[in-house]
């Protein structure tokens, strides 16, 4: 068993940790859900117009008047509907026969959310579905498969429209009910749902929300140019002004470190150890060859000796500012506040930063080394807080039985291989 | 009274506006901030204008977590998060700490904080930024959000640990090992998170209405998707463009506050100097840092000594060499010399870690566009650059593990091996 408080400063950095991994794990899960339902087919939501969401059984009763169809609307639609067929078909064999060079539809600005094509055309979709699916996901290969389908939807959503008037506005899953009414003989084909795979290309953001997007991108860099123009005019002044006005004010307490900055500047030191030892390290195992190199060796040592000494006196004054200051801890852990904010925050107007990637893969590689690095970062703290743990422990062992022995073995293995090997302890047993 | 303030200002700031409008411009710029009636009555130091003053602070200074909670605490208890906090930032004023904490009054002292604040960094960009609204699939590029996130768990204070007074190393080991677990994890479903967005990505070229994302983002098209859900969304955005937007007015304005601001620090009563008598406010929370300090101070010590023991003998060497030789000066010359290159060497060093972050370094967060990989530079950072510089810090991060692993299997191996009666046989070095 460890001493208590070893235990307790031990088991709290590693519920930390793993409550750190939990929290990522949490938010990631998140954003996966929404993705697997982005890329399912779209559930009939309800359309703008109102209703939730419709059931398969007819409601026809509900529709608002404007969509209720006439017989005669339906008998044309049925016709329309045969005609497109055939025109699909004939649009397939051509397409088959010719090459199959579709350039990218590029949407524009005219086209708004498809309706749904009528649920027999929906044959070619699924090959092309298909297609696409054994195709490897590369960059633009993969456009090529589905655009074969594209032409002959983008036509025929427009001759939709044209017949199908005033409810052609309706976003895509709304006439899915009219499907229904159109097709009862068909057995209870379920309504073609919306899926990205196959209509991505045609989606467009409603205009409200794009307004709103600009401008809001339009304000963002506003705020950062007039950051930084801010630099020493009127207004800094002033404000530097009043700040000295306070601090004078408040009495002989000295100019105030906040808990902050404090914080980075432990950082900054524990940075400073690692950048002094990966030197010392060097020096010490580079064998020198004349004199002067000898000579050098030696400046930089001592040199590196001063670096410390001066790192430790600074650490002193620091814990002194603090503990004079009573800055206590912050409030809530961590500094996640607005007030020290990571790089992200700093600058948070710098235009809209794009990072390029080009392919799954690559992609994948650069999520898969962030993480690796945020491991490592983390795996390095918990070694030295281990090392600090543990290894006093095993120095002040006093007798060597059994216990004390699995203690050392579960130590080395903890320190040394992250808990993946162990040592092997051999009782010399001596003979006669 | 109000028409002559308004001349009086209009002379002293010329073009910068009026100051009702400077501070209509703060109070909606502010989230949840009060009327300009409050900060009126602030300066007079009313106790109506307390209550919104202590809220507005509270809002303002807690970490992002609670500050968008919908419930806030009870008045005390926002009181003392206040304090601590404006406590922590090495706020100069003792009158704040000696404020009653049922936020009935120091309206005029709030409001000093809160100016305190506003000047010293930009607070109202800050505010926006943390809960900005993002429209896109962003990544963080650096790892400021790691450290964050473990400093933030580790702050904590280890819950129901009353009962595990003494725990096993076996625990440790298996605490350890579930770590190892989650974070694999992690990794797999990182990467199908990653496989899915770059199909919403694909099958999403093309239409967006900015030319050069080229493609919806997951929130995107998870607006199409559900444009009910999103009506939200939009509300948000709008609320935000509101606020920006009573920013940079106030950025326009503001100078007329801060020389209202000084008004209001003159009609505060003179500070006595209380030196020594600062009562402490918080009860002592066993403070985490104090073992990170321990941690830091240890290894500079340690490795202080690692130096003497490295140079000093190298000294006494070189000194009994030198004893005999004469003093030329092309000798001292060219010892200052190497004593220069080796100045400027550990300046170099120096300057590594007190500057912090690499200033060419990207940071932040960033949006995922996919794009062609011949497509003209100069649109965004790279993927390819970002994979390098994480490869080579990732092979720095390995080594310093290795080192330090290192010196532990040292460390062990001298003692188990110093045991008589005992055959240690060290794991295999990978």
């Amino acid at each position: 068993m460890l001493p208590a408080d070893c235990s307790r400063r031990l088991v709290a950095e590693l519920r930390g940790a793993l409550d750190a991994c939990a929290e990522r794990q949490r938010q990631l899960e998140r954003s996966l859900r929404v993705s697997r339902r982005l890329l399912r087919a779209w559930e009939p939501a309800a359309t703008p117009a109102a209703e939730p969401t419709l059931g398969p059984e007819a409601k026809g009763e509900h529709l608002s008047p404007a969509c209720t169809p006439s017989s005669q609307d339906l008998k044309e639609l049925e016709l329309l509907t045969q005609a497109l067929e055939k025109a699909a078909r004939v649009r397939k064999g051509i397409s088959k026969a010719g090459g199959d060079k579709a350039p990218v539809p590029k949407s524009g600005s005219t086209v708004t959310p498809v309706t749904t094509t009528p649920s027999h055309l929906q044959a070619p979709g699924q090959a092309d579905g298909r297609v696409s699916e054994t195709s490897p996901p590369r960059g633009i290969c993969q456009t090529k498969a589905p655009t074969k389908g594209h032409p002959e939807r983008r036509l025929l959503s427009s001759e939709d429209r044209i017949s199908w008037g005033r409810g052609a506005r309706a976003t895509r899953p709304g006439p899915g009910l009219r499907d229904q009414q159109t097709a009862p003989p068909a057995a209870q084909q379920a309504p073609e749902a919306f899926t990205l795979k196959e209509k991505g290309t045609l989606l467009q953001l409603p205009m409200a929300f794009r307004k709103a997007a600009s401008q809001n991108s339009r304000l963002w860099a506003q705020i950062s140019s007039t950051q930084t123009s801010d630099s020493a005019d009127a207004t800094t002044t002033a404000k530097t002004q009043f700040l000295q006005k306070m601090q004078t004010a408040s009495g002989p307490h000295g100019p105030g470190l906040s808990a902050a900055e404090v914080e980075a500047e432990l950082g900054r030191l524990q940075e400073a150890c690692s950048l002094l030892r990966l030197r010392m390290e060097e020096e010490v195992a580079a064998a020198p060859v004349d004199w002067k190199q000898e000579l050098r060796c030696l400046f930089t040592l001592e040199g590196l000796q001063a670096l410390a000494g001066q790192c430790l006196c600074r650490l002193q004054e620091l814990r002194a500012a603090v503990a004079e200051q009573q800055l206590g801890p912050w409030p809530v852990g961590g500094s996640r506040s607005t007030l020290s904010p990571c790089g992200a925050g700093a600058d948070p107007a710098r235009g809209p930063r794009l990072l390029l990637y080009s392919s799954t893969q690559e992609l994948q590689t650069l999520v898969a080394l962030r993480l690796q690095v945020a491991m490592l970062t983390q795996q390095i703290h918990l070694e030295k807080v281990l090392m600090a743990e543990l290894l006093p422990l095993v120095h002040t062992q006093g007798r060597w039985g059994p216990r004390e022995l699995s203690l050392c073995r579960a130590v080395h293995s903890l320190l040394c291989d992250a808990g993946e090997r162990f040592p092997t302890v051999l009782q010399d047993e001596p003979t006669g | 009274m109000g028409r002559q303030r308004r001349r009086v200002d209009r002379a002293a700031g010329a073009g910068s506006g009026t100051l009702p409008e400077a501070i209509a411009a703060l109070s909606r710029a502010l989230p949840c901030g009060p009327s300009p009636e409050t900060f009126r009555r602030a300066k007079f130091d009313r106790p109506e204008a307390a209550p919104a003053l202590w809220q507005l602070l509270f809002r303002v200074l807690s970490p992002v977590s609670e500050a968008g909670a919908t419930a806030p605490p009870a008045p005390e208890a926002q009181a003392r998060l206040v304090k601590a906090a404006l406590r922590s930032e090495g706020y100069p004023r003792p009158a704040l700490a000696q404020l009653p904490e049922d936020g009935s009054r120091g309206s005029r002292e709030l409001l000093l904080a809160l100016s305190w604040l506003l000047a010293r960094r930009p607070l109202l960009e800050r505010l926006l930024a943390r809960t900005r609204v993002r429209l896109g699939d962003e990544v963080a590029v650096c790892e400021c959000e790691d450290l964050a996130f473990g400093r933030a768990n580790t702050g904590l204070p280890a819950l129901g640990l009353g009962s595990e007074l003494h725990v096993d190393i076996r625990h440790v080991q298996w605490l350890m090992g579930k770590l190892r677990f989650q974070w694999r994890n992690l990794v797999s479903t990182q990467q199908e998170q990653c496989a899915l967005l770059s199909k919403i990505h694909l099958y999403t070229w093309g239409c967006h209405s900015d030319q050069s994302l080229g493609h919806l983002s997951a929130t995107e098209t998870e607006v199409l998707r559900d444009p009910e859900g999103s009506q939200q969304l939009l509300q948000v955005l709008e609320q935000e463009n509101a606020h920006l937007a009573a920013t940079v007015e106030w950025r326009r304005r503001e100078l007329v506050f801060w020389q209202w601001m000084d008004t209001v620090l003159d009609t505060c009563p003179q500070q006595a100097p209380d030196a020594g008598s600062q009562p402490v406010f918080l009860p002592k929370i066993p403070d985490h840092r104090a073992g990170q300090w321990e941690l830091v101070a240890g290894e500079m010590q340690a490795l202080e000594e690692e130096l003497r023991a490295a140079a000093e003998p190298r000294r006494a060497a070189w000194e009994a060499q030198v004893r005999g030789q004469s003093r030329d000066p092309a000798w001292s010359s060219a010892l200052r010399a190497l004593q220069e290159t080796v100045g400027q060497e550990l300046a170099a060093l120096r300057w590594a870690w007190d500057q912090g972050r690499d200033p060419a370094q990207p940071h932040g967060l960033y949006r995922l566009v996919r794009s062609e990989p011949g497509a003209p530079a100069g649109r965004g950072l790279q993927a390819a650059e970002v994979i390098g510089a994480l490869r080579s810090k990732e092979a720095c991060l390995e080594a310093a593990l290795r080192q330090l692993q290192g010196q532990c299997r040292r460390e062990l191996a001298r003692l188990m091996g110093a045991l008589p009666g005992f055959v240690w046989i060290s794991s295999p070095v990978r």
